[in-house]
């Protein structure tokens, strides 16, 4: 048969293995995975409990900003009403919208994919849990710092797009907006670390013979969700940082007065900004592509179209950025370019409505609560997706743009499309997680309040708005036939908080947190979730045969508890997972995963402290809590590259295999190159900025950097990648005694210092200042970009001469060493990049 | 790689027909030159996709992984096609 890696599929036949388990055997897989108890849970990294932390967050963040949309609905029930004055209410609408796109939607999918995920993928865990558990502390402690800031006044108001020039330091003096742009800069990298977790998971972490086609939907979903947000995120990272940067010292990127343009920024957020909608929606559309199957105890009807339809929503949501930009006076053939993309990628969306209908069709539905939040889901995200096809025709966006329609249309979307079935997920997914499933009569409560509220609130305001209501306005004068329609609208928005208040009194009633006696498979799920699962997951890694492996094999989770497929027990004495290949999950090595720890904790503290002190303008503590969080992070990382003493290792029926590889066949290697995709997505854009302001200004464009300079800049690149790849190559020759690794590495390092070191002082001998105009601003930009990957490149080599002088740079491969060398021979092609697109054009 | 390359071949294909489009629209505005260009970009795009589709046929199954992923990079090479087609519409009708 086929292999991808060299690994026989025949031996996948020894399995279930006759005969019972060594006694003992289960107690120290126990032993191993065992629970965190009282301080201990702020060191827990299992996914178990940062997904129950992270699903937890999340929830109490679309909690808060719910609150805030009931009190603007009492502020805007009646005209010229005085709950909220004009300031507050802009601080308002803009932490609603910033903290359910935020806070609340993007990490709640996340969050629910680090839960469910190694189950379904019968993983011990995702292959970087300590990752996991800094991504959740950082966007946690973060998240409420800048939750805070409204109770003094300090919340941004700027709108959850904080267009230049409203919120530039001439309009927005205050540092309400730094919060926003700093705040919001941080949680995102938080994301991109959950996004880097779930991609390397979802392809390196399958079970043993769950190949591309019979991997379950709702891992498909996730996988182009993470890639997604590695493509989108540093897009909006990028333009937070140039807006930071404008605000901080004058640099004029969105000046058009110094050869900046407001539109920028546009560009920059929207590119992330749509893709965005749809991050959110596909991983909530795996959710009830999983759900609909078991719901009508079929399997899913078109399959494989819905991972089709998933590709292609991934690739065509990159091309829609601009609909939201119609107004801005684009070039007209442009316009119909988006106006065609944007009524284009409707069609992926209409490919996954199409096959829940029909597998309602062709199965035999319940109609319980999960049901009813996914009918109730599908028709609302129907209705939001047709307004959305309509926006897309350029003369209608014109008439409803920055109205209430606008607002109709997205809540339609994001409610039908996310909310709905997140709630869903809470009822289907519930006894996996606790001892008691939630009440199907509390549930069917909340289901039809929040239904109905949800329809009361938002169809009047596709009235309202077509009647002339803009977005945003604190009040409204009376005599203007608004008055019923938003005081319909208010007690909808009552109307859904009651059906939330009915599920908040149904999870207190019964949900009770459980690792290990949970309530089971209720509604009758086909995928490995539902086999019996501790915390060390399912006791033995079965052998997936098909995409519904509990339905097709009923023996399955007896002979998966009785120890009798991959890694019944724990081969090294230590927490461990196999990492599979990603297109046909064959078996390649045994991760040896890390344990509970402060480190990430501590970590992600420091790390939320530096962004929030140097919001408010305490620069030394902030300082401080940088470097401290960089002291934690390489302190967490000390642990993680480590051999056991045993290079093989028996998994089960006599397969033995490596304990330790390096290379692409290495999880490291793939989160490297993921995080290089991200580095590479800023530059871009960054690129992207610096030949937009000189499509569109011009005159405002000095000569560049002498090209001669270039003549040191790129031979110290060259030397810098030259120097890291030689350390490399040398380390695999075990005989040499004539040199260090930490060494070669280090003279590379220091090359790629010298490299951005002499651009820079070109730059400036050239004479242009980064304040002067917006070449100088993009230009400096980048070599600041540069500048900062090259200071990482310096850490590095002192991480591995550390390293080496305790003999941790093992021969003849090390992957320390490798993701090092990675860094630098990218950072010395980017620095190279820089120099000479920099010097390409000028005035 | 070649997989995936193949799998998302139709795809990636439609996402450069589409970023083409964009850079030549903001480059060259005047209408008669832009089209002339969408044309010929989208014609040039159309071949890549025919090519990747008779390169697909001639792939060897061996196992239902393997006719899956032809199935569904089949599939998506006629997704990109339909939408490189629609997308180069706006240059003729606007």
């Amino acid at each position: 048969m086929k292999s991808e890696t060299g690994f026989d599929p025949a031996l996948y036949a020894r399995f279930p293995t006759p005969g019972e388990r060594p006694e003992g055997e289960l107690e120290e897989l126990e032993r191993i995975w065992c629970a965190p108890r009282g301080w201990q849970l702020l060191t827990a990294v299992n996914n178990n409990y940062i997904g129950f932390f992270y699903v937890a967050a999340a929830f109490l963040f679309f909690l808060l900003a719910g609150i805030l949309a009931l009190v603007m609905r009492v502020q805007l029930a009646l005209p010229l009403q005085g709950v909220l004055p004009q300031d507050t209410y802009n601080q308002f609408f803009t932490m609603h919208g910033t903290v359910m796109m935020f806070l609340f939607a993007v990490p709640m999918v996340e969050a629910i994919g680090v839960l469910l995920l190694p189950q379904m993928l019968a993983a011990r865990d995702l292959p970087f849990p300590r990752l996991s558990a800094y991504a959740f502390w950082a966007y946690f402690v973060g998240g409420l710092c800048f939750f805070t800031s409204l109770f003094f006044g300090l919340a941004p108001d700027g709108g959850w797009f904080m267009y230049p020039p409203y919120t530039s330091i001439t309009y927005s003096p205050g540092i309400n907006a730094d919060f926003w742009l700093l705040g919001i800069g941080f949680i995102e990298i938080s994301a991109i670390a959950g996004a880097i977790e779930i991609v390397v998971g979802v392809l390196r972490t399958r079970a043993p013979g769950m190949t591309l086609d019979k991997m379950p939907i709702y891992a498909w979903a996730m996988l182009v969700f993470g890639v997604m947000i590695i493509i989108a995120f540093p897009s909006v990272i990028l333009g937070t940082l140039l807006l930071e940067l404008e605000r901080a010292f004058n640099w004029p990127f969105f000046d058009p007065t110094r050869g900046g343009d407001a539109l920028l920024w546009q560009h920059l957020f929207w590119f992330f900004g749509h893709p965005e909608v749809y991050i959110i929606f596909l991983p909530a559309s795996g959710l009830v592509s999983m759900m609909v199957a078991t719901m009508t105890r079929t399997p899913l009807v078109g399959h494989y179209l819905i991972v089709l339809a998933f590709l292609a929503t991934g690739f065509i949501s990159f091309g829609v950025w601009a609909h939201h930009m119609f107004t801005t006076g684009m070039p007209n053939l442009s316009i119909g370019f988006f106006s065609a993309a944007s009524m284009a990628v409707s069609v992926p969306a209409g490919i996954q409505v199409f096959s829940w209908i029909a597998t309602f069709a062709v199965g035999k539905p319940r109609y319980n609560v999960p049901t009813l939040f996914l009918l109730g889901g599908i028709v609302t995200f129907v209705i939001g997706g047709l307004t959305g096809v309509m926006v897309a025709m350029v003369p209608f966006d014109w008439q409803a743009h920055d109205s209430y329609f606008i607002v109709a249309h997205l809540h339609h979307v994001l409610i039908g499309g996310m909310v709905f079935p997140m709630f869903a997920a809470f009822y289907y997914w519930t006894p996996m997680t606790s001892s008691r499933a939630l009440s199907e009569q509390l549930g069917k409560w909340a289901f039809w309040l929040m239904f109905t509220g949800m329809q009361v609130t938002f169809w009047p305001m596709h009235l309202v708005g077509l009647m002339g209501m803009p977005r945003r306005v604190y009040t409204y004068l009376p005599g203007r036939e608004w008055e019923v329609i938003n005081m319909i609208s208010t007690v909808g928005a009552f109307t859904l908080a009651a059906g939330v208040l009915a599920f908040l009194i149904d999870v207190a009633r019964n949900f009770r947190f459980t690792t290990d006696s949970d309530a089971g498979n209720v509604y009758g799920g086909g995928t490995l979730e539902w086999l019996p699962t501790g915390l060390y997951s399912t006791r033995s890694i079965p052998v997936v045969k098909s995409r519904e492996p509990l339905w097709d094999d009923p023996k399955l989770a007896e002979d998966v508890e009785a120890g009798r497929y991959f890694l019944p027990g724990s081969a090294t004495g230590l927490r461990e997972t196999i990492i599979t290949s990603p297109l046909r999950a064959e078996p390649q090595y045994l991760q040896i995963m890390p344990g509970p720890s402060a480190w990430p904790f501590l970590g992600a503290v420091f790390t939320a402290g530096f962004f929030i002190l140097l919001t408010v303008q305490a620069y030394i503590p902030s300082f401080a809590c940088g470097i401290l969080a960089v002291i934690c992070v390489l302190r967490w990382l000390w642990d993680t590259d480590r051999l056991v003493k045993e290079p093989d290792v028996d998994v089960g029926a006599g397969i033995r295999l490596p304990t330790y590889v390096t290379g692409p066949d290495s999880h490291g290697w793939w989160a490297m190159m993921i995080l290089l995709i991200v580095v590479g997505m800023i530059f871009v854009m960054g690129v992207f900025s610096f030949f937009y302001l000189y499509g569109v200004q011009p005159r405002f464009w000095v000569a560049p950097a002498d090209l001669w300079s270039l003549a040191m800049v790129l031979p110290a690149y060259g030397a810098a990648s030259g120097l890291a790849w030689l350390a490399r190559y040398m380390l695999a020759r075990e005989a040499t005694e004539l040199w260090t690794p930490g060494v070669l590495f280090l003279c590379g390092a220091i090359a790629l210092a010298t490299g951005i070191g002499a651009d820079l002082w070109s730059w400036i001998a050239s004479g242009l200042r980064p304040d002067a105009s917006g070449q100088g601003a993009t230009v400096y930009a980048l070599l600041g970009l540069e500048a900062m990957l090259a200071a990482i490149g310096l850490l590095m080599a002192g991480y591995i001469s550390a390293r080496n002088s305790r003999g941790m740079i093992v021969r003849p491969h090390n992957n320390s060493l490798d993701l090092c060398v990675l860094w630098v021979i990218y950072t010395a092609g980017q620095g190279a990049l820089t120099a000479v697109l920099t010097r390409a054009v000028g005035g | 790689m070649r997989t995936w390359a193949f799998l998302l071949g139709g795809l990636v294909i439609w996402a450069v027909h589409f970023f083409t489009l964009y850079i030549m629209a903001s480059v060259f505005l005047t209408p008669p030159l832009a089209r002339t260009l969408t044309m010929l970009i989208t014609l040039a795009c159309l071949g890549a996709i025919a090519f990747l589709a008779f390169k697909a046929r001639r792939i060897e199954i061996e196992t239902a992984t393997d006719s899956w992923v032809r199935a569904v990079a089949l599939l998506g090479m006629g997704v990109g096609g339909v939408a490189i087609v629609w997308q180069a519409l706006p240059a003729l009708l606007v």
